[in-house]
This record gives structure tokens, sequence and C-alpha cells, in this order.
């Protein structure tokens, strides 16, 4: 399943920015030539060299054959815009701050979600927890961005200072340092509203889930068998509720993940994060097929392997399931 | 409680005992549905918001008519034009001066482009709808029926596209299909559906492969029924509540991818759908400037559109699964 969903992903990346029928690259090269005012009398010649250098000149089953094996080997060309910079190197910069982003607003939402879903179904009269989720439940159906600038308008009219967009303070001389403390400390700021954003938003859907599954663990045997025991209220809870209402959850993890990273673009976009969100975006907008194909190559990459992980993960989870069938 | 669970098998069984033996569509199909409904508080409240923007935006269709500053139509092409031509205002915020909402940053009337803006972004929602739980169900239906090796590349097929993440595809069609002069309200609800079959494929697959095997499908099957009579005739009507369920959850994926591919400045800029106004509040960064009654009535609207949506989608779960009828 993993190897036919990268497979996929390579192809679609491959063949959709191409369907444009649209040439980047002579685009590009005009557009410098022009600059000077001069006119370049080898204009055509360069773009030939150029094409020749991307491969562009060869027939697509070609290239296609060649993307395919450049990306198994994690090769993804250069940019055409950011030349001669390669993807790889402009995914470097950005990757971390998306995937820091994404696995720490994750886990803190199923993590805070899932406890929340479990205490309501178990304390099923506590008026407390009821009103604290009635809010939660309402924004979980709001796109996580759609929230986010719900935050920022909020935020800016309370605290005119508190930073709404980008990853860290603009304009400093030397940032980003990350030997630096304030430079860290301004990461950590800058980061609040994007992560508040997601986690908010995902925190409805896990807690409903969890709820969900806790009403059913509830009526098994098993736990009947506990409370017979005369088990402590919190061992039961932990040891054998939740425990056993967690294994669904973790199926829907791996469902929600291509939802969560296309979620997690978008707020980078908004908050002007400097992931590669916004680096997506302007290499859409450029057409600079290189660059699009291989962001959404790698965050495609990234979603399968996770759900291949998790997948894997499965049978520590749930020693029921043997991995010897599929 | 007690008493709702007794009257809800009533109503859904055995009801007709109680009445005169007349057959008659009202008391046949009407009277249930209401009655049920009634107690399905999430779908009420859901069916309730979007009542409430479908009377907003007919209402205003109707009564609010805002001749566009060229003085050329009125009606409901002025207020489409009021919605998308700039009235050479400032963005201002005054209720008093003409624009209810105000205007934006193009001067263009708030208020109108909300009201153009809430039928285009669903009419988008529910075209991709369509296609995709169309597709999805007949998918669903081969594989399921089928078997073999065909159901085998269906699930394949449907299993290995969840994990991609939906938007960054449909970001790649947008841009390939049309790139620069951005894309028609209609195609983007057909670039959507690209993707927005996978879900329901999965979904309705699964149920198939359930009612399959009930009871009356084999009695249907015995007695000589054909393949498709089965599938029209003893399954569609049985389906129908988890068709409905995915049909609702996929337009509101779709309306939010929509809103995705729109923010990011690729879908019908012309066209003043909600996405495009949030695109257009992004690229200017309208919160710095303090506009925020530009930014906030589409986020309103879409807060309303999606937990509506929402709400409806869990009242129909419950329709479909009976057993969670019991907790509300």
């Amino acid at each position: 399943m993993f190897v036919v969903t990268i497979w996929m992903a390579s192809t679609i990346v491959f063949f959709l920015p191409r369907l444009s029928g649209q040439n980047p690259l002579a685009e590009k090269i005009y557009q410098e030539a022009q600059q000077g005012g001069y006119q370049d009398p080898d204009v055509a010649e360069r773009v030939r060299v150029f094409e020749e250098k991307y491969g562009f000149d060869k027939p697509l089953w070609q290239q296609y054959v060649k993307f395919v094996v450049d990306v198994v080997q994690f090769d993804l060309g250069r940019s055409i815009f950011q030349w001669p910079k390669s993807v790889n190197e402009i995914l470097a910069e950005k990757i971390m701050w998306t995937l820091v982003m994404g696995l720490l607003t994750l886990v803190l939402a199923f993590l805070i979600g899932s406890a929340m879903g479990a205490l309501l179904e178990w304390r099923r009269n506590n008026w407390g927890l009821m009103v604290a989720m009635a809010p939660i439940l309402a924004i979980s159906a709001v796109p996580f961005f759609i929230f986010g600038l719900v935050l920022q308008l909020i935020v800016f009219n309370i605290d005119r200072e508190f930073p709404l967009v980008y990853g860290f303070k603009q304009g400093v001389v030397g940032w980003p340092d990350w030997s630096d403390w304030e430079f860290i400390a301004s990461v950590l700021k800058h980061a609040i509203l994007p992560a508040l954003s997601i986690t908010l938003v995902s925190l409805g859907g896990w807690a409903m889930g969890m709820r969900g599954m806790m009403v059913t663990t509830k009526g098994e045997d098993y736990m009947v068998q506990a409370e017979a025991k005369g088990l402590p209220d919190r061992v039961m809870l932990t040891k054998y509720a939740i425990r056993n209402s967690l294994l669904p959850q973790v199926t829907g993890l791996t469902l929600a993940l291509g939802l969560i990273v296309s979620g997690v673009v978008l707020v980078e976009i908004v908050f002007g994060y400097p992931g590669v969100g916004g680096q997506l975006l302007q290499a859409v907008r450029s057409n600079d097929y290189p660059t699009t194909q291989g962001i959404v190559f790698v965050l495609a990459f990234g979603t399968a392997a996770a759900t291949l992980a998790l997948d894997l993960m499965y049978p520590l989870l749930d020693p029921r399931i043997k991995s010897d069938g599929t | 409680m007690e008493q709702a669970q007794t009257s809800a098998s009533v109503a859904s069984m055995d009801w007709w005992r109680t009445l005169p033996d007349r057959s008659d569509f009202v008391r046949d199909r009407a009277v249930p549905i209401f009655r049920y409904l009634r107690r399905n508080r999430l779908m009420i409240i859901g069916l309730g918001a979007f009542a409430a923007l479908g009377l907003f935006v007919g209402i205003s269709y109707l009564f609010y008519s805002q001749v566009d500053l060229l003085g050329e139509e009125q009606g409901v092409n002025g207020l489409v034009r009021a919605a998308s031509v700039q009235a050479n205002q400032r963005p201002s915020w005054n209720p008093w001066s003409g624009f209810p909402l105000g205007t934006d940053v193009q001067g263009r009337d708030i208020y109108a482009a909300v009201v153009v803006g809430i039928p285009l972004s669903l009419r988008i929602g529910v075209i991709a709808a369509a296609i995709g739980v169309g597709v999805g169900m007949v998918l669903a239906f081969v594989a399921a029926y089928v078997g073999g090796v065909i159901d085998a590349v269906i699930r394949t097929i449907v299993d290995s596209l969840i994990p991609i993440p939906g938007l960054l595809v449909l970001v790649l069609v947008a841009t390939s299909l049309n790139p620069g002069q951005g894309l028609t309200v209609d195609q983007l609800a057909f670039v959507i559906a690209v993707l927005a079959w996978p879900g329901p494929a999965r979904v309705i697959r699964s149920q198939v492969l359930v009612i399959r095997e009930r009871g009356y499908v084999e009695m249907a099957r015995m007695s000589g029924t054909s393949a498709l009579g089965i599938i029209f005739k003893e399954m569609m009507p049985n389906l129908a509540p988890y068709a409905l369920a995915s049909f609702v959850a996929a337009t509101s994926g779709s309306i939010l991818a929509s809103i995705g591919v729109e923010s990011l400045g690729l879908g019908p800029l012309d066209s003043p759908t909600l996405g495009s106004m949030i695109y257009w509040n992004i690229f200017t960064s309208s919160v710095l400037l303090g506009l925020w009654y530009w930014l906030l009535p589409p986020i309103i609207v879409l807060i309303v559109l999606f937990v509506g949506l929402f709400m409806i989608s869990a009242g129909l779960d419950e329709v479909a699964n009976p057993r969670l009828r019991r907790r509300v």
C-alpha cells in the first residue's frame, strides 16, 4: 500500500503540472533576457541548453522514468525560479518548521482531545466539562485557517504588539540564529497563534471519537468484571477503558493525516509561517514545476510514511493483531 | 428517555396500527419523519442553520436592491454587479450610508458579496459532492458486488489515495488547468470532484458488504431477482441514509477544499465566492489594516455553514445507526 501511494503521488505530481502546456523555463529565461534592456541574441540557444539540462527536450515517458528513478533516490531536481538552488536545499530550509508545527499540534490535540473525550464519558454529568466542550465542538467543524483568521482578529484587537505573522521577529540582523535565546523566544512566541488555531480546532474531533468509543467500551463485560473486582476508579479508567478505546482513535489518526497536512499548509500561509506552505504558494504562482513537485511529493511521502508507521505500530497497541497478515 | 425510545420504535415500525386504515403519503412518510426529527436535535439545529442562511439569501435577493454605481442594472443582476464591481467607495463601515456591511478595499458592497457568495460556494460543494458520491457509489457497488481482482484493485486505489493530502493535489490540478486567469465556479467544482470520491467509495463499499449478507437480499436472490434489481430495489433504499450522510460530509469537505484552493488565489477571483473573499482578505492583510468588518462576514457565514453541515451529517449518522439513537 505504501509503495502504491508513493508511486501514485509521484505520478500525479509529475503529470499534472505538465498538463498546463506552459514552458516556465523559457518564460523565465526570456524574462531575464529582457531585464537589462539589452537583447541577448543567443536567448533561444540558452533556452535550449537549459531545457537539455532539465531534460525537458526528451519525450515525456523518458522524463517520467527519469523522474520516478530520481524521486526514489530523493533527488528532486533543481528549482527553476531559484536557480541554481536544488529543491532539496529549499526543502531543507523549510521542512523543519512544518514538521515541528504539524507534529507538535497533532500530538497535543490527539492527547488532550482523547483525554477530554474519555473524561466526558466517564464523568457523565460533569457540567464544567460539558460547558468547556461546547465551544470546542462548535469550532471543530471550522477549517484550521479560518479559525486562525479569527484568532488573528481577536488578538490584534486586544494586543497590537503581539506577533500575528511570520515565524520570528523580522528585520533583526543575524537571525535566524538558533544559539540565540532571544531568537528562540521569538520563535516560540510567533508559534503560539498558528499552533493554537490547529490544536483547538482538532480537539473536538478527537474528543468526540473517544467519547463514542468509551460508550462502547463501558458496556463490555470486562468493565463489569473490573468493577466487581473492586478496582479503583482510576485504574478502571486508565488501564481498562482508555486503553481499549484508544485503538480506533489511532485508526482515525491514520485517516486524518492527509487532511491535517493540508490544513497545516494553509495555516502556514495565513500566518506567513516560514514552512513549506508559503514556499508551495510561491512555486505554484511562478509555475516552478520542480519545486511544486518536490514539495507536494515530500508532503505526500511524509503522510504516507506516517500512515505506514502507525499501521506497523498497531500490533504493539493491540496484541490481538499479529503482523503475519498484511 | 424510556418513553422516547418506545415511541421511536412505534414511529418506525408499528405506528400505523394506531391510525385508521388509510394509506396516505402524509401519514406514510411525512409524519414519522417529522416525529423522528423532533427528537434528533442535531439534525434540527443543522437544518435550522441552513434554513437561516437560505432565508437570509432569499430575502436579500428579493428586497435588497443595490443599484450599481453605473446605474445600469437593478434587482438580482444589480446585486451581482454590486458584489463584484467597484462602487467607487473607500473601504468603510457605516451602516447608514447605504452599504449595510460596509465596502471592501476595492469599494465593493460587502453585504451584496456575501449574499451572492453563499449560493456560489454551496454550488461548488454540491456539484463536487454529487459527482464524488455518484462515482464513489458506482465504484463501491462494482467493488463489493463483483469482488475478486476488481475489488482488490479499487480498494488499493482508494486506500492509497486517502493518505495523499488532497489540497495539494487540488492545487496542482487548479494551476495546471488554467494558470493565470483562474477558474470559473463550475470548473472549480469539477476540479474538487477529482478527489471527492475515495471517501464515499470506502464508506459505501463497506456498507454494501454488510447489507449484501442480510436476509432480505438473500431472499430476493433466491426468488430470482436480477443483480440490478437487488441493487436498486433492495439495497439502495437501505443504503440511502449512508449515501445521504456521505453526501453531506462530502459537501462539507468539498466546500472546505474549495475555500482552501480559493484562499491560495487559485479559484474564481472575479466571482465573489466566500473563498475568494477570504483570499482578498489574506492578500491585503485586512486584519492589520483594521478592516474587521470585511473579514468577519464571510467567516461567520462559513462557520454557520460548516457547523450546520456537520450537525446534519451527525444527525444522519443517527438515522443510519439506530444504536446511536439511544444516547443523545
